[in-house]
């Protein structure tokens, strides 16, 4: 976070559309069957990210970043082209110094060559072996940076979250924030802390929200929406699925309270209103979240369209098997939209798929050196169709 | 060469590289030109080296706010682009330094021009304090001095974001002199107090045309702090003694600023000692300071381009020598660097990296895999 998000380079230089998206991947998609692989591959290295940065101890945001920054360096690089493990490392690496919490690279070099060799031995005996030699990592750093144009302040949603929503009677983190020494940057009235204006939420709710958050990862979401609007499509899942926040929802709308205490509730919302009864009034009476989700002034279809992109990574990852993980939102959402197809993606057979890619990528090039790329891969593909039809 | 490759050469080919005009740590700057309209550049190489230990914390913490941050009172990252294995800031080039004017004794200061540095320094301090971003080494060789007598912040090699409620930052920012007593006490959760404290130092600096407040150790500065403005009783400074380093420097009685910046208004001296409370978060922010009467009652502030500036020195093709006298101001500041305050201080470094066969490619390398294939 630095910054103002409409001036950032955030939104001016790394906002995204579709297109932008599809183009990137041009190389990558002439060597896949089918081109949802890419999108199995995109959620298989944000995972390895998050591995890779828990094994270095780094927080969540700062996971986020290096998965934004793999996600940058590959809108102008492909995969097959590339070692991705090392830019997973050179990732993990930068993010942690762009964050404010630097590792040695020392221990990134370690912990990755120990994560990568044990997914790789298990999974696939034939990949190339993670570099041991520093250097080889401070180059791809190099490169890394080179090619995010120096680009490193990231948003991310966290922080929208945590500024829009306030768990359930909960006030210890402004108390400590207050009693701070040397805390205080005091212009003004501030209204962070206080509760005004804010979305209290159930815990777990709360957690829910956070866990879709860090799920979009997984995907190229965070390239395609600005940070404010996942964290609202996050609250706004959080609600439909958790249990007891959907509950309250349909008393308030079956009731007809909706209509009344809507318009009561928008009004609190305004942040600049401070009404020193309005924390009291909420205490008798649960708050009303639609209507501060439609105070909120974003644009709602925008948000459905996140709702579904989001929706669409769990059925797809719904159909990915690592490891039992146990996000509840992901174990709810499982339910409710099952796949209907049966195959199953595994980290082995994506990394098969990668260096697949990889040999057919030398392949090209080395078979025709005087005009490399383009054409001979569009042959390529046209054999593939011809074969399969 | 594909796509990205392009845009790089692209963008590199709007830059000229002349001279050498400096170097620190982790960076030889160059002045340039952009060829289209022949302005003058300052390009900032980053050293690689041999890939040894990787980018350099102060080199990411540089562009990271450089790239962010547009201000007329704020250097100005033009361009970035990377060259075999270096990496360069295009920075705009700026003449001069305030540490390099408060020195040249045959200046002549006028309570007004005073007052225009410290309005642009604030506005710059302003700016980078709303946009969450804290300084940490603001000392009047970081405010440079543009041809049209603008001052700009420059030198973020230490800047960073506030961090999240909770989460401790280094004491060891922030060159000694201009530290605050909060810092040297290792208080490692500060705001954006600490920066204000170096500025009620220049500001000092600025009246006094010596450093204000010139501490030889940490220790020392702390004595040197409690020498001129009193040791800071529980009242003044609620808290102070339960801080993680505190240590008791004696009993000190404040001289009256009245005494030393006795040519001084008291609206001057009011904003003054704003600046250099104890408690820092009674000390005034930046906003405020911009608001202090200080700088709407009279004199008015001069206009930039009026203000006082060194003979110039650099506009003639003159030999490398002396440019590099010019462009590396921590060379000429009396005292500055015969107590270079600890880690903070730029050395000199060796220069260059030679070749050594490349052993990564930012792309897979298949020639090589080829000839094992064959």
């Amino acid at each position: 976070m630095a910054t103002d998000f409409w001036v950032s380079s955030h939104y001016l230089r790394w906002n995204v559309d579709s297109a932008v998206l599809r183009q990137a991947r041009a190389e990558d998609i002439q060597y896949v069957d089918h081109p949802e692989y890419l999108d199995f591959l995109a959620l298989f290295f944000a995972g390895l990210i998050a591995k890779l940065g828990k094994k270095l101890s780094l927080r969540q945001r700062v996971i986020a970043t290096a998965t934004v920054f793999f996600r940058r360096f590959y809108l102008k690089n492909s995969y097959c082209e590339t070692d991705p493990f090392i830019v997973i490392a050179a990732c993990c690496y930068v993010a942690a110094k762009a964050e404010e919490s630097p590792v040695h690279i020392k221990n990134v070099v370690s912990e990755a060559r120990s994560l990568f060799s044990s997914e790789a031995t298990t999974l696939y005996s034939g990949i190339k072996t993670f570099p041991s030699d520093n250097a080889k990592l401070a180059e791809m750093e190099f490169y890394l940076v080179g090619d995010l144009e120096c680009d490193l302040t990231v948003f991310h949603p966290y922080r929208t979250l945590m500024t829009l929503c306030w768990k359930e009677g909960s006030d210890v983190i402004s108390e400590a924030e207050a009693g701070e020494l040397g805390a205080g940057i005091d212009d003004g009235p501030r209204y962070w802390g206080t509760g005004e204006g804010k979305l209290e939420m159930h815990e777990g709710a709360l957690q829910m929200a956070w866990f879709i958050i860090n799920d979009t990862y997984r995907s190229e979401i965070c390239l395609l929406y600005p940070p404010h609007l996942i964290a609202i499509t996050a609250i706004y899942m959080a609600c439909a699925i958790h249990q007891e926040t959907r509950g309250d929802i349909e008393k308030q709308t079956q009731s007809g309270a909706y209509a009344f205490s809507g318009s009561q509730g928008s009004q609190g919302l305004t942040r600049r209103s401070s009404r020193p009864s309005s924390s009291s009034y909420k205490r008798q009476q649960p708050q009303d979240i639609v209507g501060f989700l439609a105070g909120l002034n974003v644009n709602m279809a925008l948000i459905a369209t996140i709702t579904q992109e989001i929706v669409s990574l769990y059925a797809l990852w719904d159909r990915y098997s690592e490891d039992a993980t146990t996000d509840s939102a992901r174990a709810s959402l499982k339910r409710s939209a099952s796949g209907s197809r049966p195959e199953i993606i595994t980290p082995g057979l994506l990394i098969q798929l990668l260096w697949r890619m990889r040999e057919a990528r030398s392949a090209d090039l080395s078979g025709a050196h005087s005009t490399p790329g383009r054409p001979v891969a569009v042959n390529k593909m046209l054999e593939r169709a011809q074969a399969a039809g | 060469m594909d796509a990205v490759e392009k845009a790089n050469a692209d963008r590199q080919k709007r830059w000229a590289k002349d001279q050498k005009i400096g170097e620190g740590t982790y960076a030889v700057v160059y002045r340039g030109r952009e060829l289209a309209t022949g302005r003058k550049v300052a390009i900032k190489k980053i050293k690689v080296g041999q890939f040894k230990d990787g980018l350099d914390m102060s080199a990411i913490r540089e562009v990271k706010y450089l790239r962010e941050l547009k201000h007329q009172n704020v250097i100005e990252l033009l361009d970035v682009f990377s060259s075999k294995k270096n990496l360069n800031l295009v920075l705009e080039f700026l003449d001069t330094d305030l540490e390099l004017v408060i020195r040249d004794r045959s200046l002549v200061f006028l309570p007004a021009d005073i007052k225009s540095w410290m309005a642009m320094t604030f506005r710059g301090l302003e700016f980078c304090h709303r946009n969450f971003i804290l300084h940490r080494d603001l000392k009047p060789n970081n405010l440079l001095i543009a041809a049209n007598g603008h001052l700009k912040l420059a030198d973020f090699g230490l800047a960073r974001d506030f961090a999240d409620p909770g989460y401790k930052m280094t004491c060891q920012v922030i060159t000694r002199w201009y530290r605050p007593p909060e810092l040297l006490f290792g208080c490692r959760y500060y705001s954006t107090a600490v920066d204000i404290w170096s500025v009620g130092c220049i500001f000092a600096e600025l009246m006094l045309r010596i450093p204000y407040l010139p501490g030889e150790s940490d220790m020392d500065q702390l004595k040197t702090i409690f020498r001129a403005l009193g040791t800071p009783t529980e009242e003044d400074w609620p808290g102070h003694t339960k801080l993680p380093d505190y240590v008791p420097v004696g009993q000190f009685q404040k001289t009256p600023f009245r005494d030393l910046f006795s040519a001084a208004s008291p609206e001057c001296l009011n904003l003054l000692s704003k600046c250099l409370i104890y408690e820092p978060r009674r000390r005034i922010s930046a906003r405020e300071a911009l608001y202090h009467p200080y700088f709407t009652s009279h004199p008015h502030p001069t206009h930039p381009s009026k203000l006082p500036k060194p003979a110039d020195k650099t506009s003639a093709t003159l030999p490398l020598e002396e440019l590099d006298g010019n462009a590396e101001p921590n060379g000429n500041g009396p005292g500055v660097k015969a107590n270079p305050p600890n880690k903070l201080k730029r050395k000199l470094s060796s220069d260059e990296l030679s070749g050594g066969g490349r052993s990564i490619a930012r792309k897979l390398d298949f020639t090589q895999q080829r000839q094992t294939v064959q």
